[in-house]
């Protein structure tokens, strides 16, 4: 996927945003267009056209503005974020020329060159830092916690009810399907990046909003426990409660786990999100072996902590993934299951390998709690169970063709005509 | 050999093939550019790589991210890309990250195809590319990405790999076609074209069935150094006339493109068989497929299938071959009613907006609209009751499997097996449902039969003709009406009035706008 997506993705997924592409070429927009329509949203995808001699003349950013004005007047919405991908941001169109607001409209510049975005993760950063820096300072009256990730839609609900227990709840997450749940930061009074990926965004925060900020997540049974001591610290709440919760939620996720055993079994994980380095924490608490997590995102502080206990647990975290290394080390040893990107878990399948797709299938997942647990390890046992089917589909494909496991007879019929016709004096 | 830079020019050759034209503003634009065209050709080729001269998305979004949607492809192994970042963009150009990526291409013994993006034609990457002596065999292709569309930059790089036949190494052993059987081209398809695995499998049955042989599947079967081959073939064959025209004009030899719709399909056996010599096989395969093949189209054609084409009118937005194909099959042959086609790509293609305002204004809406998720959008959105088949690219879909074709006489029928069933679901979706299990009885049966009037009154039986519609209940009904195609409106008309009836019963009043307009919201039919 082209890095920028992550950043149009993420604002189309927003009800009240009207995103703007600026595309570098057809061939750039027809990728964008083709996968937001078949991931993102049934709806449509506004540019203005592009062609070497509207670059050369710059006539790009007249229709541009026009469009932002017309948009603004006829729909209203909330934002109209601006996607600036490669080219433009590279002629450098003069965003700043484009008004704040039209009526009750933000118009938001999006910087996305891809060549320096690199990752969809970054891409995702940049239109959270790009809305946050927008917001008006933060209120003097505060509560609760501001959710920052890309976390299953019921997770803040089974965050929240934890929360209240303690005494505080949810404020808002972000990224949010509406403008307001951005807004609504500027009530809270902590922010939550539930994984190492917002770094920029939380660097800009941390300068803006002057907020305390509690990292990790509460996946698996001592994160569980870790962040809602931490939650509680944070905000000053009363010590003896939030320990008492924090033990009941950690023992609910250790009893969720003791259904799902890993032991014994190796996992490759690739992802890009900083998403990845939940599941893992979760997998190894679950016993399994995984030697290492390559993640599309760079070392960043938000990670420190996640990556020494990964380290402390056998995991050795790689930063920035390279497809090629990855590819390499599915052979370094036997792998019982991979969940990474499509190609990888293409080259997986080849080599017999259970292999899911992290977007589609984990990312799609509650990991968070005792009732995540369920979610995502019943999921990769189910996977893990299917190895022979996966064995037989590569040995089909493979030199060994002729060697087949099962014969026809394995799904013929079972009637045993030759003793019927005798017994009926046929034969 | 020549070498590189002579080879460049021939990148500059025009092709026959006219533009999409570049609009001011897009909606939900539905054709790649010049750079993922060119791609598709050349990765085509079983021994090719393809470099993308751009930065990372260039390269993941159409060979990684499209590619799994449109071909099923986990992703194209046989693309590469020089990876820009800022360094190479706003400093050194991109020849030094072409160089690697090229080196470690060839270094498997591939033939390297570089194709220029967006982002190395704005920097003039291209100028600086094809004036340096990119060392090994491989060749420059300027793809045009800024200005040309998918089609005309797929008919552009065949061109060049015609132009480049010369450059490409024949390894030894690899052998011609003997002479035998009368040889033909197939040209087209590439990657990233709707339908065309099926498309490909039927013109191949054709071509083997009036007793001619395949010369070579350019370029989706074959490999750079084959591509001189092309000249040993007696008939080519054009896939799809969006791209490749300029190819088999060069190449010289008799043309024909493949058929959409029984007469189409028996003129092209007859033609192609008189260019090769093989007219008395092309007339017996004709014959024989009347008993085999065409023996499903004939039995439907005589079934009372057919006799509801006549009021399904159908809507196609298509690029050019499938919208002028489906246009002449559907609606010549078959009678359905075009109630609207346009063309998805091409100099006379229509914008989204102008479809999406024609599909909405056409009443009644038509019963199947042909198109790409663009249309499944409009429909969708606009609430249409029309039902929708994709005949076209963009909009994720597989169809790796061979037995959906459009093209031939197994196309035919596949096509008309294809409505048909469609039919049938409309049908089914817009028969009134009556309750599941029944309702049951007002009053008992019992009293019913034997006491008469008082029963019967409080039954509910018997008050259809004493609820009052108002007139504009009527005439919204009326409008509601007219938007549902002919062939289920008696159905939809049955429904809105048992539906309406019932909620005025319920609540004691007369049946007003408000109680249509609740039903027409809650009745969406065909979604």
């Amino acid at each position: 996927m082209c890095p920028a997506f992550g950043a149009v993705r993420n604002l189309l997924r927003m009800e009240d945003a009207m995103p703007i592409v600026i595309s570098s070429g057809d061939g750039c927009l027809y990728g964008h267009t083709f996968v937001a329509h078949f991931y993102v949203a049934n709806r449509p995808i506004y540019s203005p056209g592009v062609s070497s001699e509207i670059w050369a003349k710059g006539s790009a950013f007249d229709e541009l503005r026009a469009m932002v004005y017309e948009m603004a007047e006829k729909h209203q919405p909330a934002i109209i974020p601006i996607c600036s991908l490669c080219v433009s941001d590279t002629v450098g169109l003069p965003f700043d020329l484009l008004p704040k607001q039209i009526g009750n409209t933000e118009i938001i510049y999006v910087p996305l060159p891809a060549y320096s975005v690199h990752t969809h993760a970054r891409a995702k950063d940049i239109v959270v830092d790009s809305l946050v820096w927008r917001l008006p300072p933060q209120r003097k009256e505060r509560a609760g916690v501001n959710l920052l990730g890309e976390i299953f839609p019921s997770d803040p609900i089974q965050i929240d009810e934890v929360l209240r227990k303690i005494g505080t709840h949810v404020n808002t997450t972000v990224p949010g399907p509406r403008w307001a749940d951005y807004v609504a930061m500027t009530d809270g009074a902590l922010n939550a990046p539930l994984h190492p990926f917002y770094s920029e965004s939380v660097k800009r925060m941390k300068m803006k909003q002057g907020l305390p900020f509690v990292e990790g997540a509460p996946v698996g049974s001592e994160g569980t426990y870790r962040w809602i001591r931490a939650v509680g610290e944070a905000l000053a709440l009363n010590p003896a409660t939030v320990e008492s919760v924090a033990r009941e939620e950690q023992q609910r996720v250790r009893l969720a786990m003791a259904d799902y055993p890993l032991s014994g079994l190796t996992f490759m994980v690739a992802g890009y999100e900083g998403h990845e380095f939940l599941l893992v924490r979760l997998l190894l608490e679950a016993g399994a072996n995984v030697p290492y997590l390559s993640t599309a995102v760079n070392a960043n502080p938000l990670a420190r902590e996640e990556e020494k206990w990964l380290a402390a647990h056998g995991c050795t975290v790689l930063y920035g993934a390279n497809f090629e290394d990855e590819i390499n080390a599915l052979t370094d040893r036997p792998y019982d299951c991979v969940i990474g990107t499509t190609p990888l878990c293409a080259h997986a399948k080849e080599l017999g390998i259970p292999s899911i797709y992290y977007t589609n299938a984990i990312a799609t997942r509650s990991l968070m709690l005792a009732g995540g647990v369920a979610e995502v390890l019943a999921l990769v046992t189910q996977t893990v169970r299917a190895k022979g089917r996966y064995d037989r589909i590569a040995r089909f494909f493979s030199a060994d063709e002729a060697k087949p496991e099962r014969t026809y007879t394995s799904w013929a019929p079972k009637i045993d005509l030759t003793s019927e016709l005798i017994a009926s004096g046929s034969l | 050999m020549p070498d590189v830079r002579e080879n460049i020019a021939h990148s500059e050759l025009p092709s026959a093939i006219t533009n999409t034209p570049i609009r001011k503003r897009v909606t939900d634009l539905d054709h790649a550019g010049g750079d993922t065209g060119a791609m598709q050709v050349f990765a085509s080729l079983r021994d090719a790589n393809v470099v993308l001269d751009g930065p990372v998305g260039c390269h993941v979004m159409p060979a990684v991210a499209v590619i799994n949607y449109t071909d099923a492809v986990p992703y194209l192994q046989n693309v590469t890309c020089s990876e820009l970042s800022e360094t190479e963009v706003t400093l050194s150009g991109t020849l030094g990250a072409l160089k690697a990526k090229v080196a470690a291409a060839e270094a498997q013994g591939r033939q390297v195809f570089i194709v220029s993006t967006p982002v190395s034609e704005l920097i003039g990457a291209t100028w600086t590319t094809e004036h340096a002596h990119v060392p090994g065999s491989a060749l420059f292709f300027d793809s045009h990405s800024l200005d040309d569309d998918e089609w005309k930059s797929r008919d552009r790089a065949l061109l060049f790999l015609w132009q480049n036949r010369e450059h490409f190494v024949t390894p030894a052993g690899a052998a011609r076609k003997a002479a035998g059987r009368p040889l033909v081209n197939i040209v087209g398809p590439t990657y990233g074209n709707f339908n065309s695995y099926s498309d490909l499998a039927e013109i191949k049955r054709l071509v083997a069935g009036i007793g001619a042989e395949v010369n070579l599947v350019y370029p989706f079967e074959a490999n750079s150094y084959d591509t001189a081959r092309l000249a040993d073939a007696a008939a080519t064959i054009v896939m799809y006339a969006e791209y490749g025209v300029s190819l088999a004009r060069e190449v010289g030899r008799p043309t024909f493109f493949a058929p959409i719709g029984l007469e189409p399909t028996t003129a092209f056996l007859r033609d192609l068989g008189a260019a090769l010599g093989l007219g008395a096989e092309a007339e017996a395969f004709i014959a024989l497929e009347k008993t085999t093949t065409l023996s499903a189209w004939y039995d439907i054609w005589r079934s009372t299938h057919s006799d509801f084409f006549a009021s399904a009118s159908i809507a196609i937005v298509a690029p050019p071959t499938y919208k002028d194909g489906l246009s002449y099959y559907l609606g010549e042959e078959l009678g359905l009613p075009i109630a609207f086609s346009a063309y998805r790509t091409g100099p006379e293609s229509s914008p989204n907006e102008l479809v999406r305002e024609t599909l909405c204004a056409l009443s009644p809406s038509p019963m199947l609209v042909f198109g790409s998720i663009n249309e499944r959008m409009i429909v969708a959105q606009e609430k249409l009751p029309s039902r929708f088949l994709q005949c076209s690219f963009p909009g994720a879909v597989v169809r790796r499997a061979t037995g959906t074709p459009f093209v031939g006489y197994a196309g035919a029928v596949w096509l008309l097996q294809c409505v048909c069933e469609t039919l049938f679901d409309v049908l089914f979706a817009n028969l009134p449902t009556s309750a599941v299990p029944p309702e049951r009885a007002k009053a008992p049966t019992k009293d019913l039969m034997h006491d008469g009037s008082a029963a019967f009154a409080s039954s509910g039986k018997g008050q259809n003709s004493v609820i009052a519609w108002s007139d504009d209940a009527k005439a919204l009904a009326e409008r509601t009406l007219k938007r549902v195609p002919f062939f289920v409106r008696v159905s939809v008309n049955k429904k809105l009035r048992s539906e309406a009836e019932k909620i005025a019963r319920q609540r004691g009043v007369g049946v007003d706008v408000a109680i249509v307009e609740e039903v027409t919201a809650a009745y969406a039919p065909n979604r």
